[in-house]
């Protein structure tokens, strides 16, 4: 047996290593780098974060949230009977089966060095993003003909493009009626969680002659009917032209492959004009003609009034929230946790879990505001997310605060949906939902003209940022146009802006350490700091999910 | 007043073993958790086997789907 080196135990300073032990390391000594098996992405060992952090994150997150997924499935899916289309549809669907069962490690990456309230009110909101997954997966396999799904459950289904707003049809929930995005789940959600899924869609678009240079969300968007991985679960389907011509494209490819009664709804771009409204809020009513038609439903004005009110809390809730985000440092919740809940809950629209998570959100940042907990202790620079997120590498946000103290606080997507929508008469509630559906995501700010994507200036003044960091989806035709001018502004106003090039879903173009890479050069060369975790400046990520 | 000590004994027993049981399971999946079990259970062996029924599965092909418009009037 080999001797114990009595000078390295010697050395040891047992009194730090108990408080470490206790208490967690503090933030410059953590060396989170150092945990993670090289290309992987996966955990030596999991963080420790100190007795109480790590136990929270133990039981309350990791434990709680496989126990509730167990009990979401069975809940949303009916009991075992959803059990059994869910294990069925695991088998079928590369996107679920390739796919979701990493979802812990999706918490992992995105909470990684978070303590205290922060990791708390960042938690929640994982679990309400995951709950809102499983609540569109079982109702995707319980109704899906190709998995001996329900038919009658499916002929009161309607599919719809993931960037129409699900509000749409609010009129008909009280009669059975249910909506399902057609890409948040098989796309979208796929890759922030593990991004292998997503290259197999977008690799079948080009292998099928499609051009590989327009944006790979609808490439990818289109590989899924492509490669027929697409669940026969509802009668009839809304699309839209969000957020480009790109998607037209993808529209296509449905209409064909789908070969089911489809209505399309376009969003306009030039959506300033109000004679644009009225054509917009006619195209809404065009739709509730079509859904009334193909359901067999009739339209109900005191359900879509209960529900619009609903989400009009949602939206007074997330006020408040951007409210302590800007005038405060007592906000508890990370920068991808709040861009990622708030795109998903705006777009996908008022359900019950999104108010009892805000509950237990408030209830964390009321503690944070009335006892003053500086909640992101570490914050050099607070900054401001524009234009639209790598999606492959939507938690660079808490890597930058881990290794550079960058915080961001706010994001472009979760500003686009800022308004309530009335209810006091059908003529104001309809031109307010033109409205809201006129600003879905992408439109309002990366392609809603000029005036919308410049709204970055007011917007980095109101919530307190010195720092931008701004993306550049090297595909978006859009985007790409207005570069030189952002740079011009970025200049006369003197600020600090990092470009951040990506391709939204697909992580070979420019992989994740590669966006390391220009942050690093950046804060270096440019702001002449350094690193506060430097085993995070440099480490191989490029097989991770 | 025997028979009640035993069943007493018994129930004693039972609530032990159940303790110990529920302790040791705690332990156990600390130690997934703690050491990352779930995570590499999945990477090297589930995903894998996983992709590989994926890459194999027999698909419908879509593109044999007739191209038809089917005109109605909503607006």
């Amino acid at each position: 047996m080999k001797k114990p080196d009595l000078k390295k135990l010697k050395e040891v300073d047992f009194k730090k290593a108990a408080k470490d032990f206790v208490y967690g390391k503090p933030h410059g000594e953590r060396r989170l780098g150092d945990l993670y098996i090289p290309k992987t992405g996966l955990y030596k060992h999991r963080e420790w974060r100190g007795i109480k952090d790590t136990m929270y994150y133990f039981n309350n997150i990791w434990l709680y949230n496989y126990g509730m997924i167990v009990r979401d499935l069975m809940v949303y899916g009916g009991g075992p009977k959803g059990a059994i289309q869910f294990l069925k549809g695991t088998w079928r669907y590369r996107w679920m089966g390739q796919t979701y069962l990493t979802v812990m490690h999706w918490f992992d990456r995105n909470l990684e060095g978070m303590r205290g309230e922060a990791l708390r009110g960042s938690a929640w909101h994982f679990r309400g993003i995951t709950s809102a997954c499983l609540l569109q997966i079982t109702g995707w396999f319980n109704r899906d003909l190709n998995i001996g799904g329900d038919a009658a459950l499916r002929a009161k289904t309607i599919g719809h493009d993931e960037t129409l707003w699900g509000g749409i049809f609010y009129p008909y929930t009280d009669q059975g009626i249910e909506n399902i995005p057609l890409q948040m789940i098989p796309y979208f959600v796929t890759c922030h969680c593990n991004n292998h899924t997503v290259l197999n869609y977008i690799d079948a678009s080009q292998a099928y002659g499609l051009p590989g240079d327009p944006c790979p969300m609808c490439q990818a968007e289109a590989g899924i009917f492509i490669e027929d991985d697409v669940p026969d679960s509802y009668v009839a389907l809304i699309t839209t032209n969000e957020a480009c011509d790109g998607s037209v494209g993808t529209s296509v490819i449905q209409d064909w492959m789908i070969n089911k009664p489809l209505f399309a709804m376009p969003q306009p771009m030039q959506f300033d004009d109000d004679s644009v409204l009225e054509n917009c809020a006619k195209e809404i009513e065009g739709a509730w003609r079509f859904t009334e038609e193909q359901l067999g439903v009739e339209f109900h004005w005191d359900e879509l009034v209960k529900r619009l009110e609903q989400q009009n809390e949602l939206q007074r809730f997330e006020w408040e929230k951007w409210d302590v985000a800007a005038n405060t440092n007592n906000y508890p919740i990370n920068g991808v946790a709040q861009a990622l809940y708030r795109i998903f809950q705006s777009q996908y629209g008022d359900r019950p879990l999104w108010h009892d998570v805000d509950k237990r959100v408030k209830k964390i940042m009321d503690k944070c505001v009335e006892e003053k907990i500086n909640t992101f202790p570490m914050t050099r620079h607070r900054v401001i997310a524009w234009s639209c997120a790598p999606l492959y590498y939507s938690a660079w946000c808490t890597w930058a605060y881990n290794c550079w103290g960058l915080n961001t606080i706010i994001n472009m997507d979760s500003l686009m949906f800022d308004m309530e929508i009335r209810t006091d008469s059908y003529e104001n509630c309809l031109l307010d939902m033109a409205k809201y559906h006129e600003w879905a995501p992408m439109r309002r700010m990366a392609v809603g003209g000029l005036q919308h994507i410049f709204e970055l200036w007011e917007n980095m003044e109101k919530f307190n940022c010195d720092m931008v960091m701004m993306y550049d989806q090297l595909q978006c035709k859009g985007m790409q146009g207005v570069v030189g001018l952002f740079e011009d502004e970025f200049r006369a106003r003197n600020i600090h802006a990092i470009w951040m090039p990506h391709a939204l879903p697909d992580k070979r173009t420019v992989p994740r350490s590669q966006i390391r890479q220009i942050i690093n050069d950046y804060m270096f060369t440019v702001m002449g700091e350094e690193p506060l975790d430097p085993s995070l400046l440099d480490f191989d990520d490029i097989d991770s999910w | 007043m025997k028979r009640k000590a035993k069943k007493k004994r018994t129930v004693g027993r039972f609530i032990k073993k159940t303790l110990r049981l529920g302790v040791l399971a705690y332990a156990g999946l600390f130690c997934v958790f703690y050491y990352d079990l779930d995570g590499k259970l999945l990477y090297y062996v589930v995903e894998p086997f996983l992709k590989n029924h994926f890459d194999n599965m027999e698909r419908r092909d879509p593109t044999t789907v007739p191209y038809e418009q089917i005109d109605s009037e909503y607006m």
